[in-house]
């Protein structure tokens, strides 16, 4: 089953001599239980796709469709209720509160939203991910690894349908960053979500089920002989 | 209430700053109503006891007990359901060491402003008084005699009462011949008709009076045109309202500086899917938290500090007033929150998270 379909989707920053074609008409779709790999060189347009995916962005043109519903040109209040419903993200940039313990910013999803993880759950996902010894910890007190480790726990958490990471693995070293990997492999096979993961390293992607390559804003799917 | 909780336990310091000037300013507030009920209970004490309606003064008094000068026998000329006779004088009352200002008041011990007695007795002949208890502040008791400023009169103490302050002056209320002894001295058999005014107590209907000379004004009216009585009052309530509006200025800008500060954790929540509405709602009860916990220590300051002020300090609390201020002060740092919600509505997730 689809889940998500870009269909001709562009997005262009600033005009005239400023003009950024970020994204270049890229038509771009995703299944229930596929791990996707977007890969690329810096600046190629790989979190502007992923931002425009998690309707953070809106396109300059084409359309973009979750579960059948075509969320281009919806407002902001209900494209915050897809993410908050349908969309994991782990961010580029470190995304935690600064002032909530581990296990508080799991919490504050309970606040605003139902049918995240149970007790089993959340600690086999502590477990996975080698936190659980921080949950009473704040922020400020982690390593940059065990923050996105927690970014990590926080977009899993609320059972999301659509997992997108921005270099999830980016601090981590490759034995966490290998161990990551499985764990959102097991993750997309087990709950059938849609997993889409920007990445640099290239080592990462035989973990991934289809793998594109962003260059200049333009978008091609990598034929697979790197793989098993 | 989650997030605003959890952040004030995190950081203590920055909210108890808040809290702090929070509770000065209502601190403030609380203490100049204290201040403004207390003057104002200087300057009508002995009328609210009366529990008077109306008073009847002549036209070209403007309104003052002082200049109004009547005959007992106009009080035919009024029509009401009851009619008590005021004479009023002030002086200067001393005895051996103590002075203090007075207001002697020459009423008819068988009308209803005659005062309760709460320590010796009634008047009951010639020169006895019941003093405000005021009075024995300035060291005055029980028997004593006092010599007054306006005449060779001398009155005697024979009781107190509470609640009896006209004026800023403690009042003493003896009968109407006692009253001209005291006003006029050697002249006082010539004028044993005057009094300055009646005072009204109607039950709802309204008062007549035959008579061109005399005017009938409501006791509010009439005490607001006590000397000094309403500008003291404007002054402090202006004093008030503006610090309304400067803990409005404070919390916003408190807040403000606080909100600024988490742009990107609120543009990271919002990524995420958190509203709007619920990120809002924790700033208010964030801000609705700290405004309470502010008012109350200050209320309670205030308090302790009234129970502690020397009783020449003329600080009143009333209670309703207090509450009433309690609640505007929580009100208005709410308001000063609305500019933080707006620029947590304007955060762009995007912006907040980087790529
Ligand atoms: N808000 C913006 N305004 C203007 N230009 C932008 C904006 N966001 C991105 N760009 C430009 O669009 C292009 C693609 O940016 P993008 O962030 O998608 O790159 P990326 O592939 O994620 O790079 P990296 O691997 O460094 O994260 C870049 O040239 C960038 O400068
Ligand atoms: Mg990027």
């Amino acid at each position: 089953m689809t889940v998500l379909q870009l269909k001709d989707v562009e997005k262009t920053f600033g005009s005239g001599r400023k003009k950024v074609e970020a994204l270049k008409k890229t038509n771009f779709s995703a299944e229930r239980g596929e791990f996707t790999a977007i890969i690329g060189p810096s600046g190629s347009g790989k979190s502007t796709l992923l931002t425009i995916i998690g309707g953070l962005l809106t396109p300059s043109d084409g359309s973009v469709n979750v579960n059948g519903e075509n969320v281009t040109n919806l407002k902001e209040k209900e494209r915050s209720h897809i993410r908050l419903r349908e969309i994991g993200f782990i961010l580029q940039a470190s995304n935690l509160v600064p002032f909530l313990t581990v296990a508080d910013q799991l919490r504050l999803l309970d606040k605003v939203k139902k049918g995240n993880m149970n007790k089993e759950q959340l600690e086999e996902l502590y477990n996975d991910l080698g936190i659980a010894d921080l949950r009473e910890k704040h922020p400020s007190d982690l390593s940059g690894g065990e923050r996105q480790r927690v970014a990590i726990a926080k977009a899993l958490y609320s059972n999301p349908s659509i997992i997108l990471a921005d270099e999830p693995t980016a601090s981590l070293d490759s034995d966490r960053a290998y161990e990551v990997m499985e764990l959102l492999k097991n993750e997309t096979k087990n709950k059938q979500t849609t997993t889409i993961i920007v990445t640099h390293d290239v080592r990462l992607v035989g973990y991934c089920d289809k793998v594109y390559r962003m260059v200049d804003g333009v978008l091609t799917e990598e034929k697979r002989e790197i793989n098993n | 209430m989650f997030l605003a909780l959890n952040e004030i336990k995190k950081n203590k310091l920055r909210f108890a700053l808040v809290i702090g000037v929070l509770m000065l300013v209502s601190y403030l507030v609380f203490f100049l109503s204290g201040l403004a009920t207390g003057l104002q209970d200087m300057n009508r004490e002995s009328i609210d006891k009366w529990d008077s309606t109306h008073m009847v003064l002549t036209e070209e008094s403007d309104k003052s007990l002082f200049e109004s000068s009547m005959s007992i026998d106009d009080k035919e000329d009024v029509d009401a359901a009851d009619v008590a006779i005021l004479g009023q004088v002030n002086a200067i009352a001393r005895s051996d060491d103590q002075k203090a200002n007075v207001s002697i008041f020459g009423i008819d011990e068988n009308e209803f402003i005659m005062p309760n007695v709460t320590e010796g007795e009634a008047f009951s002949a010639d020169n006895e008084v019941i003093a405000g208890d005021g009075l024995k502040d300035d060291g005055f008791v029980l028997g004593d005699e006092i010599q007054l400023s306006s005449s060779e009169e001398v009155l005697t103490i024979v009781g107190f009462t509470d609640h009896a302050r006209f004026s800023a002056a403690p009042v003493l209320y003896g009968d109407v011949d006692t009253f001209h002894r005291a006003k006029f001295g050697e002249a006082a058999d010539q004028n044993e008709d005057h009094i300055n005014a009646f005072v009204i107590r109607s039950n709802g209907e309204s008062v007549n009076v035959e008579n061109d000379s005399l005017e009938v004004i409501e006791t509010e009216t009439f005490i607001k045109n006590l000397p000094g009585y309403t500008e003291q009052n404007l002054t402090l309530t202006f004093m008030i309202y503006f610090l309304f509006v400067v803990s409005a200025v404070i919390v916003a800008i408190f807040l403000y500086v606080l909100t600024v500060q988490k742009i990107s954790m609120f543009g990271v929540m919002k990524a995420q899917g958190i509203s709007n509405g619920y990120l809002s709602r924790s700033v208010v009860a964030q801000t609705f938290i700290l405004a309470s916990v502010g008012v109350m220590i200050g209320f309670i300051l205030a308090f302790i500090t009234g129970v502690f002020l020397p009783s020449a300090v003329p600080v009143s609390f009333d209670y309703i007033t207090m509450l009433f201020y309690g609640i505007v002060l929580i009100v208005v740092a709410i308001l000063g929150a609305v500019f933080s919600v707006l620029t947590i509505i304007r955060i762009d997730p995007l912006e907040a998270i980087g790529g």
